[in-house]
This record gives C-alpha cells, structure tokens and sequence, in this order.
C-alpha cells in the first residue's frame, strides 16, 4: 500500500490528514530545510520570503514529481505565495490551495466546509477513490494510533532527565509527517536517546524548523535539551488528531471544530492565544528556558515577543533572529545566552 | 495656459483642493471624537462603506501612516513601537499609527488621532491581525477582524467583468464569507452605537462609489490616450487617493469629475508634463513617498516621464461593483481587491494590458518586503518586450532606497530606448 498510495505533498499545517488518508492518499509534508541551496529563480520569483520556504521552492523546481499532487496551506505569507508562483509556473503540477478561515463563526464554518470538501476532491482526484464513511473510520483509528504515540513521546522528552534529545524527537516528528502511518507509529516510538540529568531544558518557540539541524547545532555540546517546543513542525504539528461520525458530513464538521479549537502558528493566532501556549508547554515540559527562534522574513513570532517576555514569569526568554547562512552561528549564539558564562564550555 | 504646450505645468487644482479638503476633515473629526463621539480606524481594505452608512467617522489606517511619515513623525512613532517590545522593522507602515497613539497631542501630526472606539481590518499579511490586536488591547478600542481569503479562482481579464460578473471572479464562496462576516460586524456596531443600519442608505453609497469609479475609468482612459502626457502622476495620486477615502460621498464623485474634468481641459489646451517626451514609463507599486522629485528627475536628461501608477488605475478598475445587494456587493468590492494588484495572473495580466494601453516603454517595479510573487509579474511584462527593472525595498524607508536614481537612470540608459 505504501508504495503504490499517490503521495500528496502537504505544506503548512492545517491539512487533517484523515482526509487524505481515507481517499487512499499518502500525506507527505514538505518543509525546506535549514542550509539547503537557494535557486536564484526561486528567489527572484518569490521576492522577500521565509528562505525555508525559498529552499523548499528550489526543490520543488528540481523534482517537483517526487509528489503526485500538492496541498499548500494559507497559513502563513510564505506559504501563499509559494503557492501563487507554482500556480503560476508549474502548470503540470496538481497544486491546490487549503484556505481554512481562523476566527470560529457560522459563515467561517460554512468556507471551512467547503474548503474540506474541496480537499477531499482534490486528493480523490489523484487517488480515484472518493471519501466514504468506512475509510473514513479507518482512517480515523491509523491516524488516531499516531496521535498516541506522539503523547508517549512527549512523556518521554518531559522525564527527567529527558528520554529523548531535541534533534532525535524533531527528526522523527517530521519523519512520522511523511511515512504512511503504521510505519510513523514505529518510527515515532524508536525516539529514544539518554540525556544526562542537569542540563538546560529548552522550551522552542519563534519559527517553525524545516529540519532538525538547528536542534541538532543546539544540543551538540549536551549543555542543552530541547525538552519542548510550540512550533509547527514540532510538538504541534497537526498529527494525529481525527474525527469520528456516523456521516461523511459529520467527519467534517469534527474537524472543524478541531480545527477552531487548536492553536495555529504565529502568522494566524493572536499573540495572546500564541503566548497563553507557550506558558502552558513550556510550564508541564519543565523548561527552565525558553528560546525563540525568529528566521528573518518571518515576522508573525517577532510580534509575539513581548508578550512572551512578559508572561513567562520566571522562565527567562532569549530570542535570535536568524539570517540566512548564519543559521549555525545563531545556534552557538543561542547555547552561549541559554547556558550563561557560568558553565564552563 | 493659452493653448500652446505648457511645460512644467503648476499643480492641478483638483490635487491641492483634496488636500486642503483632507486636513479641514480630519480636524472636524477630530473635534467630533474629542466631544465623545466614537470613531473608527479602519485599513485600507476593509468595508468602509458600512462605517459611512452607519454614521460612524473613519480614519484609514494607512492614510494616517501617511500624514505620520510627511510631517516627520515617522521616527518617533517607531521608536514607541520599539519601547513596548515590538519589531520596528516589520511592517512599518501599519503599524506607524499605532505608535503614534504614545506621541502626545503636540508631538503627533495635527493635534493626533483621537482614540477610537473600534479599530477595523482585514487579516491581510502574517501581522496586521497583531496590530490590531494591540490597538483591541488600549482602553476604549474595540477590534474586529475580517477574514481575507486567497486568490482561488484567479482569472487574468477581469477588468471587464469584474463590476458586474463579481460572482465569478472571486467566486461565490469567498464573498458567502465575507458577507457574512460583514453582517455579523453591521449587527455589532449598530448594537454599539445604538442606530440601525439603513439599507437604502447603504445603496445608496455603493451607487456613489461606483459614479466615483465611473469617472476615475474615463480619467484614467483620457490619460492612457493623451501624449504627451499632460499632468504629473504625483499630482495625480492624491487628487485620486484623498476622494477614496471619502468614497461613497456626494464630495468625492464631484473630486473624480473635478479631476476628470481638469486633465479633459489640459489635454485640450495641449499641456506637456514635459516637452521634450520621448520614454514613458510605468510605475509599478506603492509610491517612493520619500523622494517625489524623483519621479520628474528622468525627464532633462532621458525625456523620460513617468506616465502611470496604480492608485488611478485600480480606483479606475478595481471598484465598481453592480448589484441589487448593497451587503453582497460591498463583500464583493473588497473580498479580493488588493489580490487585483499583486497576486498573479491578475495582477501580471493587468499590468500588461495597463502597459500597453499607456504605451509604456519601460517599467520600474518596486518590490517591497509584501509583495508577493514580484518575479511572475516582471517576467509577464518582459514577455512583451517591455523592459522591467525591479527594485526591492520598502517604500516607507528611505535608507533602502538611496540610490534608486542612479539604478533607473541606468536602466533607462540601458534597456529602454527612445521610442519618439
Ligand atoms: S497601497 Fe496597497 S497596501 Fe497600501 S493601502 Fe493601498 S492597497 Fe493597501
Ligand atoms: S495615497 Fe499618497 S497622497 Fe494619498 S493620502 Fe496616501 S500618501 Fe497621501
């Protein structure tokens, strides 16, 4: 089944991958990376933006058949304009845009349904199979078994010590984002890495990680732990959660309220709601610090800052902005502000 | 003006009525809201026609950012941006209002902006929806946001159809959304404010704005056709942009035929911005608000005029909207407006046709930070062989754009030939 499904590309995090899944679809998340190459085309033709998703364009161009068809979200500047340039480039691409509404109300719930239904379309069009009640339920218990095995691996990050690194939970995270889903329950559980007691334990906030690299620069003396994080393609990637009705429609009402009653990234949340989770992660991680992680050009976290200082009583917050090509420094920059000169090097 | 060309022609009329109009209103809305009156910060695209139909004063948040940046008061409104922990180099233009609230009345642009009682926009962009949150956070100021959905459809040729065919254009989904949603906002003021919205006066304001859009379409039709082209496009900008901001008053249908009315007579009595005309180009993007002298610096050197920018032409195409529903229509006017000027294949197809329609030898495009996709429409105007320079930089910041002259006289030496 894994081999044959057709692969949907998934960039952003608002696709409820039980759709996807139940059209016989193989949910695979895209996200750029840290240091990849940046084409000079992808460039010129997004103009300034979030340089993952600039890296991410530079590979689409390269091998865009890698995928049988693609979801962008509208979930952030980035990802809306990437998704006007393949609209206007790659025409032989199957591309389609889910623009889910971000504030609950009748008419948003309306547009969101529509907009679910025509991600349903969409994915049956590349599969050739049509959404029913029946794969749907299936769909729901493989997608719902991830969701546990996430909830095992944030129980593992939070003991003390930690169970597991940052870096080895961010891999697998993104890993599990692109497996079919009895091999992503597998690949979550072997997240498994002994972390001495008494280092720093990070909570992440700021960007979201196109990959583990920066984790990974980050941890790499074993001065620090990232124990939790609140971004994206982390801890709250949208994995797992699923609906269960006796109706197609029903489904979809359910994720629609999944949808509303989640916390979404920085470029659609309100900062309060953004900090109110940040406390709250950071809080029943234990963090002692929390790090925020700001890639230049992605302005939605820089607003959430000061709000973030201001709620986390106790918890000290250091920020970096990134550049791009300055990613490992920020990071050795990073471990410097979160360990302090006290700890020797 | 005696018939014969006129070089170097002084201000037009129409421009400097609409300013002195402009400063006259805001004090006595100023006045008003003072005397407790409450008022609106509205941005650009959000549904002003329900604020005017429902009585309630508005300012637009991107016109005030204007003022703000013209009387120096940039700096300073920054810097308290700055002190209460956020970027003040992100989004600089949005946001200069909401700093500007901490300047006190004699440090703020003519006495300041009086707190309003509901700040209103649409979620455009990663951050307007945290600016207004912020400004939802100070005491007495209520925000309400509206959903901005994407360009899905998108179909290149709309100017045609847009004013009647809306439905198609945006499709009916997106404009199902933000009706709704500005029904849900009309229920809450009236609630506020205690009046009910008048629907014959709400049509009655959509028939005014689009009398107003019916007249910019003829002036902007005048000047596509007139060579040389007989008045500057920086005098043009405000005579058209203030009358916006009152759109869907008796005032600004008369400021559009006033304008059209001015340009129809220097053409006919043979105006020339300059005489020696022999490059015309096109600007594409928001203006270069901190060196204006620019625009007419190409012209000794190059007879290089700049004949286009879009605040005439989108006020000419982008507006007008027919229907029997005030409500739906007025959805339909702003549920993809500014995706008109920046997401392709709209955008790109419109510029090509602006272009060619204005006889365009050349384009320099600024790009700033907000712009999306730039490269599709350069690439679509080049397609043409009319020759693009793109230039990024926020049009808000003057160190990103010191030597824009010495890159477009280049460019104009370059790559654009004279054509007469
Ligand atoms: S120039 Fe663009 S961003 Fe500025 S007010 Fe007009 S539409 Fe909005
Ligand atoms: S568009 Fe230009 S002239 Fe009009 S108010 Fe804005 S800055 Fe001033």
């Amino acid at each position: 089944m894994t081999t044959s499904a057709p692969v949907i590309g998934v960039v952003g995090n608002d696709v409820p991958r039980q759709l996807l899944l139940a059209v016989g679809g193989h949910p695979h998340r895209l996200t750029g990376s840290w240091e990849g190459d940046i084409d000079p085309v992808a460039q010129q033709l997004l103009g300034a933006t979030d340089v993952a998703v600039t890296r991410l364009l530079t590979e689409l161009r390269e091998e865009a058949r890698a995928v049988d068809g693609l979801v962008v979200c509208n979930d952030s500047q980035a990802h809306l304009r990437l998704f006007y340039v393949l609209r206007a480039t790659a025409p032989e691409l199957p591309l389609h845009l889910l623009d889910m509404p971000r504030d609950d109300s009748e008419p948003a719930r309306r547009f969101a349904r529509f907009q679910l239904e025509a991600l349903a379309a969409f994915c049956s069009g590349l599969t050739g199979r049509a959404l029913d009640d029946a794969s749907l339920a299936d769909a729901a218990v493989v997608e719902a078994a991830l969701g546990d095995a996430l909830r095992r691996l944030r129980v593992r990050r939070r003991a003390d010590p930690p169970q597991c690194s940052g870096a080895g939970a961010l891999d697998a995270i993104l890993d599990a984002a692109r497996l079919a889903p009895s091999e992503a329950v597998s690949r979550i559980d072997a997240a498994q890495t002994s972390v001495p007691a008494g280092v720093t334990r990070v909570h992440m906030t700021g960007s979201s990680h196109p990959d583990a690299a920066f984790y990974r620069e980050l941890e790499r003396d074993g001065r620090c732990v990232v124990v939790s994080e609140d971004h994206d393609t982390g801890d709250a990637a949208w994995l797992g959660p699923a609906a269960s009705g006796a109706t197609v429609a029903e489904v979809i009402e359910g994720l629609i309220d999944a949808h509303f009653e989640r916390v979404t990234t920085s470029a659609t949340a309100t900062s309060a709601d953004r900090v109110a989770l940040t406390r709250e992660v950071a809080q029943a991680a234990g963090a002692d610090v929390v790090a925020a992680v700001v890639r230049d050009l992605d302005e939605g976290p820089l607003w959430d800052l000061a709000d973030q200082r201001a709620a986390l009583e106790g918890r000290p917050l250091i920020s970096v902005r990134v550049t791009p090509g300055a990613e490992t420094e920020s990071a050795r920059e990073l471990v410097r502000g979160l360990v302090g000169p006290a700890v020797p090097a | 003006m005696s018939g014969a060309r006129t070089a170097g022609a002084s201000r037009l009329e129409s421009a400097a009525a609409a300013t002195a109009f402009q400063k006259e209103w805001f004090l006595r809305l100023a006045e008003r809201a003072r005397a407790g009156e409450p008022i609106a910060l509205a941005n650009a695209d959000a549904p002003h026609e329900l604020l005017r139909a429902l009585g309630i004063p508005y300012v637009v948040n991107q016109w005030w950012s204007s003022i703000i940046s013209a009387k120096r008061a940039g700096p300073a409104s920054l810097a308290a941006v700055a002190a209460q922990g956020m970027p003040d180099d992100s989004r600089q233009y949005d946001v200069l209002p909401l700093g500007a609230q901490d300047l006190g009345d004699t440090d703020a642009p003519w006495g300041g902006l009086p707190e309003p009682r509901f700040a209103i926009a649409e979620r455009s962009g990663d951050v307007t929806h945290k600016i207004f949150e912020r400004w939802g956070r100070r005491p007495g100021t209520e925000t309400f946001l509206l959903s901005r959905t994407a360009a899905v459809p998108a179909p290149a040729g709309w100017w045609d159809r847009v004013a009647h065919d809306w439905e198609d254009v945006f499709g009916a989904a997106r404009i199902d959304l933000l009706e709704g949603e500005i029904r849900m906002l009309a229920a809450t003021l009236e609630q506020r404010v205690g009046r009910a919205l008048d629907h014959g006066r709400l049509a009655e304001i959509m028939a005014l704005a689009n009398e107003q859009a019916e007249w910019n379409r003829r002036t902007r039709d005048l000047l596509a056709a007139a060579r040389p082209l007989p008045v500057a496009v920086t005098d043009i900008i405000p005579a058209v942009m203030v009358p916006q901001w009152h759109r869907g008053t008796a005032w600004a249908v008369e400021a559009a035929r006033r304008l059209h009315d001015e340009v129809a007579r220097r053409i006919d009595e043979g105006h020339a911005v300059h005489d020696g005309e022999r490059r015309r180009l096109m600007w594409i993007g928001r203006g270069l608000w901190s060196d204006l002298d620019m625009y007419r610096s190409f012209q000794e050197e190059f007879g290089a005029v700049f004949v286009w920018s879009m605040y005439l032409a989108i006020a000419a195409d982008g507006y007008a909207r027919y229907g029997d529903d005030p409500k739906r229509a007025l959805a339909a006017r702003f549920v993809g407006l500014t995706d008109l000027l920046y997401v392709p294949p709209m955008s790109s197809s419109w510029y090509v046709k602006e272009a060619l329609a204005h006889g365009v030898d050349g384009v320099v495009h600024l790009v700033a930070d907000d712009t999306p996709a730039p490269g599709v429409i350069t690439s679509a105007l080049e397609e043409r062989g009319i020759p693009v320079l793109e230039i990024r930089a926020s049009n808000a910041d003057p160190r990103a754009t010191g030597d824009v002259r010495e890159r477009i006289a280049g460019f104009v030496r370059e790559r654009v030939p004279a054509a007469r």
